[in-house]
């Protein structure tokens, strides 16, 4: 069999059922499916002509055995047509906007053409075409004759019961006519005028002669709709009833089949492809045992496939409808059985419809059928095509391992043995292949199976593995455990951005966890409290070669969202650059040397001076060394600073967040920018290393007496507090009098509120203030805070003054019990503390009613994270699905998939965020990137040469094997040992 | 009535009333007219003059570059 390459584009439509039968293998006509030898039966269920599912089978269609046969259909004959309910709308349309006598839709030429027009504009505007298609039989529905001269039938309203019976509802006469006549002719008993109506002065007046209104009097002729209606005016009375006419399937056959193709193409159905007479079944395709292999058991029984059930089902009803057609059955039997044999059609397709009881299994479990099989979250699409199990794939714990590269990731060596890589065997590697398959797939870099060029998989056991290496030669294939310099793709869930997935390269290590540089911890949005995450090992050169170019970690230093580095030092990593040049302190040889053991350094540059009789390095130099000799910067540090780069050297300021840390570092986001990724990779793993050696060699850490202020200063946050409540009874006293002016646009409640708010807000910030200025510059808390490395100055007051005030829904906590919020408070009570007021610091700890409030004032935050979480979760996701096919095109539009323009410059200015390098003042930094231009044009010829001419990034190979600064070229340097 | 084109965040609208125009700016982003995005004939930013098949050059104020140019189709 053929398999097409590339699908160009998928029609649906109906089919004949002539086309069932064309390629249908046989006819079922028996609901046995095996004899009792366990055979098969010839033209039933399990017929070998509907495919095998037995191993050594052949196929009696095809020839071909188990695994390459596909299976072929089969079909039923109905004995009576059936509604397919997958259709039963679009047959209720029909039914209600074509006329029954003559098929055509009860629309003038006109409107027919019309409503066509504007169909094929909707689908030019891509507007709904189904808006059109509604407002078509809408207009069809309203005549109630056909608006054709040459027909002019009767349009019946038409009732559909769910889910596929069809009424039409006709007004005939009534069965007791001739009764209700003779009542009304009767003269009016409370009326003495009243003679009543003579036979002959009926006729008269309805204008028939008068045997024939003693004929309708008796009973003996019916009177047609006309006289009826006459005779209903003339005397007053109804004679209509309503009556169901029930439409049978072959009813709606015959009437579909009249429907002419000029007309179906307005109510959106393609005359080419579909008829709307095959929307009712008269044969039924029997899926091929494929689709429903069925199970032996333990116990050698067979189990069948639901779907199997479900056609015994119907075969047998079909066959009982045939036998009570022929024996002449009355009319009301076959009608029950037709309408079983719709049900079991019906449920056939689908069995979750409302309104008809499922179909169930002996258990009483609901039978699945096919419907059933392709919706919902484990249907087709969503459980087996959108989303599905792979293999080469591992999950497990994640923990941090600073010596790795932020490139690498620690695959646990139990991973590497499972998964593999498929080694090709060449001239050139046929020893390495033979070295793999002869450790086994127990040794670490071993093979677990081997494929010989004729095509034969053999598994690697510990018994074969000596004998099968010397079998191996060019052209077998080895599936080769996964070894360091293997490269991998990453993920951790929730995937809400392309970060979120990226390529690693193996190291594999010992124990069970995968490891992480901790520099890709914001990417990844990951910690280490439990995380897992997931390892998918790639299987073709092309993956791996698309993986290492544009997915491993490096390409990602620069996130799409905002433009700058989303990877770089986070944490302890700039607490240790901030003590490192903070204070630019002194380094002796030693000391220097062990700052910089982690990282490619190592020769120390000049010695910065000479003091307790041996020369010194300061911690502006030793960070220096981790910089390209040519780079120049000039920015704020988060401390406050001014950081100045010159030549590569730190001239002044504090290296912190903003200078190395993720999301916008200043010199990582340069690096990147102006260097390469390459470069910013090597500067982020140096500054790890150098930071984590820094701040084990001042030591780092914070206990309970680092938020401890001075006595006199905690007596002065309680005078700041003591004077803010002073306040506040002032301003209770002038409300209470009723002198308190309200702001504008409040009332005078309102205006207290806010005043006591800012009061009280107020005290908090001066508390705060107050414990800053007696904190030591060394404090711990307080370098995490001035760094960016943690924390805020906010944490750091609440610990140490003030707590402050705790709020529900942004208000002062108003809730609890009837004028007051606890029981402890006098009613309408309005003072501070009554309303969540935490005068006490975390350290010094708070009262049981503070305790109480501020565990409102939590519960708060923790109920708006949970629902917000899922609430933007969610929001996000439609939104990504709705942009996702929105593509920038070459010549720089942005389209979607049916060519509608969406922007017609790609952000309007045409470039990616992570191309163009920005600051604070200037989206786009022109300045800066002239400045490089004219740079390049006054520098030197080779300097020029450089800039003008085209520079090639080289191609991303391995961190052992890439040129340029990676840690290959150090290695040498030390390989000579 | 507020005239809302008037206003200083409503960007201006013009009807591209030379079918050369038209052509030109088809042919620049290889588009049928029905690919450009849409506007109402309702929509109060539009010129009295404006009829469905119409296509409008918009000149805006843009975040990335100063001035931003795009054109739409009006529909009914
Ligand atoms: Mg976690
Ligand atoms: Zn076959
Ligand atoms: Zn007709």
């Amino acid at each position: 069999m053929q398999t097409p390459k590339e699908i160009g584009g998928i029609q649906f439509g109906l089919m004949d059922p002539e086309t069932y039968r064309d390629m249908s293998a046989t006819k079922v006509i028996t609901a046995d499916t095996y004899d009792d030898d366990g055979y098969p039966i010839d033209m039933g269920l399990m017929d070998p002509r509907l495919g095998v599912i037995d191993p050594g089978l052949e196929c009696r269609t095809c020839g071909q055995h188990s695994g390459s046969c596909n299976g072929h259909f089969g079909h039923i004959e109905l004995a009576a047509p059936v509604i397919h309910v997958g259709f039963t709308k679009l047959i209720r349309r029909l039914l209600r906007s074509t006329c029954r006598e003559c098929g055509r839709l009860a629309l003038t030429e006109e409107e027919r053409d019309e409503y066509r027009d504007n169909l094929v504009r909707a689908e030019e505007l891509g507007n709904d075409p189904n808006d059109v298609l509604k407002s078509a039989v809408r207009q069809a529905r309203k005549q109630s004759y056909c608006p054709h001269p040459d027909c002019g039938g009767v349009m019946h309203e038409i009732k559909h019961e769910k889910p596929t019976t069809y009424y039409e509802v006709q007004d005939v006469l009534a069965g007791d006519y001739s009764e209700r006549i003779a009542e009304a002719m009767q003269p009016d008993p409370d009326d003495e005028d009243d003679e009543g109506t003579g036979p002959a002065e009926l006729a008269e007046e309805v204008g028939v002669n008068v045997g024939r209104i003693q004929e309708i009097m008796s009973g003996e002729f019916r009177p047609k709709s006309e006289t009826r209606k006459k005779l209903e005016k003339v005397l007053g009375v109804d004679l209509t009833e309503e009556d169901m006419n029930k439409l049978m399937p072959s009813d709606i056959r015959d009437w579909f089949e009249d429907i002419p193709d000029e007309d179906i193409e307005v109510i959106g159905v393609d005359p080419e492809r579909s008829r709307p007479e095959w929307m009712i079944l008269t044969v039924l395709p029997v899926p091929p045992v494929t689709a429903r292999p069925s199970i032996t058991l333990d116990n050698g029984q067979r189990s069948e496939d639901d779907l199997t059930h479900k056609l015994v089902d119907i075969i047998r009803i079909n066959q009982r409808f045939m036998e009570n057609r022929e024996a002449g059955a009355p009319q009301l039997i076959i009608e029950d059985l037709w309408e079983l044999l719709q049900y079991h059609v019906t449920t056939f397709i689908d069995n979750e419809i409302s309104g008809t009881p499922p179909a169930r299994h002996r258990s009483g479990r609901p039978l699945k059928t096919l419907s059933q099989r392709l919706k919902g979250k484990e249907g087709r699409f969503r459980g087996s095509l959108s989303g599905k199990r792979v293999n080469f794939s591992a999950r497990t714990v994640i923990s941090p391992d600073p010596t790795l590269s932020l490139n690498e990731v620690g695959v646990p060596d139990r991973v590497a043995k499972e998964m593999t890589q498929t080694l090709n065997v060449t001239e050139r590697n046929v020893d390495e292949a033979r070295q793999y398959v002869a450790n086994g797939p127990e040794a670490h870099p071993g093979a677990n199976y081997v494929r010989r060029p004729d095509g034969r998989r053999l598994k690697v056991t510990e018994k074969n593995c000596e004998e099968l290496a010397t079998k191996v030669e060019e052209g077998w294939e080895v599936n080769r455990h996964l070894v360091d310099g293997d490269i991998v793709v990453f993920n951790r869930q929730p995937s809400l951005h392309r970060m979120s997935i990226m390529a690693h390269e193996v190291v594999v290590m010992p124990y069970k966890t995968f490891r992480l540089n901790t520099t890709v911890c914001p990417p990844y949005n990951a910690d280490f409290d439990g995380d897992e995450m997931n390892m998918h090992a790639l299987q073709n050169e092309e993956a791996r070669a698309e993986a290492r170019v544009l997915m491993r970690v490096q390409e990602q230093m620069l996130s799409p969202r905002f433009g700058e580095n989303i990877i770089g030092a986070i944490q302890d990593h700039i607490s240790g650059t901030y003590l490192l040049t903070h204070e630019n302190p002194h380094f002796s040889e030693t000391q220097a040397l062990d700052l910089l053991r982690a990282t490619s350094v190592d020769e120390l540059p000049a010695a910065d001076g000479e003091e307790n009789g041996g020369p010194y390095w300061t911690g502006r130099t030793v960070f220096s060394e981790l910089l390209p000799d040519d780079l120049n910067l000039e920015f704020t540090s988060s401390a406050g600073d001014t950081v100045e780069i010159v030549d590569g050297q730190l001239v002044t300021g504090t290296i912190d967040e903003d200078a190395v840390g993720a999301f916008g570092g200043e010199i990582v986001d340069t690096l990147t920018k102006v260097y390469s990724e390459t470069r910013a990779r090597v500067f982020v793993n140096e500054v790890a290393a150098l930071a984590m050696r820094a701040i084990m060699h001042f030591g780092f850490s914070l206990g309970i007496d680092d938020e401890s202020i001075p006595q006199a200063a905690d007596e002065m946050v309680d005078e700041a507090i003591g004077n803010a409540y002073e306040r506040i009874e002032e301003l209770i006293d002038t409300y209470e009098t009723g002198e308190l002016e309200s702001l504008p646009g409040r009332t005078v409640d309102e205006t207290l509120e806010m005043k006591i708010m800012q009061t009280l807000g107020k005290a908090r910030d001066s508390a705060g203030e107050i414990a800053e200025d007696h904190f030591q510059e060394d404090n711990p808390a307080v370098i995490m805070a001035r760094s960016g490395a943690r924390g805020s100055m906010l944490n750091l007051t609440q610990m140490a003054g003030c707590v402050g005030q705790q709020a529900v829904r942004g208000e002062r906590i108003n809730r609890g019990y009837e004028d007051r919020t606890l029981s402890h408070y006098e009613p309408n009570d309005l003072s501070a503390e009554a309303h969540g007021f935490v005068e006490n610091s975390y350290r010094g700890g708070l009262t049981p009613r503070e305790f109480f409030f501020h565990a409102m004032g939590g519960r708060e935050g923790l109920v708006d994270t949970a629902v917000r979480t899922s609430k933007s979760g969610y929001l996000q996701r439609r939104l990504i699905n709705a942009l996702s096919e929105l593509e920038a095109q070459y010549d720089g539009t942005v389209r979607d998939t049916s060519d509608t323009i969406v922007q017609f410059e790609y952000g309007e200015d045409g470039t990616s965020p992570v191309k163009v390098s920005s600051n604070d003042d200037n989206p786009i930094d022109v300045e800066g990137i002239a400045d490089r231009v004219l740079d390049a044009e006054f520098g030197s010829e080779e300097e020029k040469e450089r800039f003008l001419g085209s520079r090639e990034p080289p191609t991303n190979l391995s961190e052992y094997a890439g040129p340029g600064l990676n840690k290959a070229q150090g290695m040498e340097v030390e390989s000579d040992d | 009535m507020v005239d809302v084109s008037q206003h200083k965040l409503v960007p201006e609208h013009t009807v591209l009333d030379d079918p050369d125009r038209v052509d030109e700016v088809l042919s620049e982003y290889n588009v049928s007219k029905t690919n450009l995005p849409k506007i109402t004939v309702s929509d109060p930013a539009l010129p009295d003059k404006a009829e469905p098949g119409d296509v409008i050059e918009i000149t805006r104020d843009s975040r990335t570059t100063d001035r931003a140019t795009v054109y739409r189709l009006v529909v009914e």
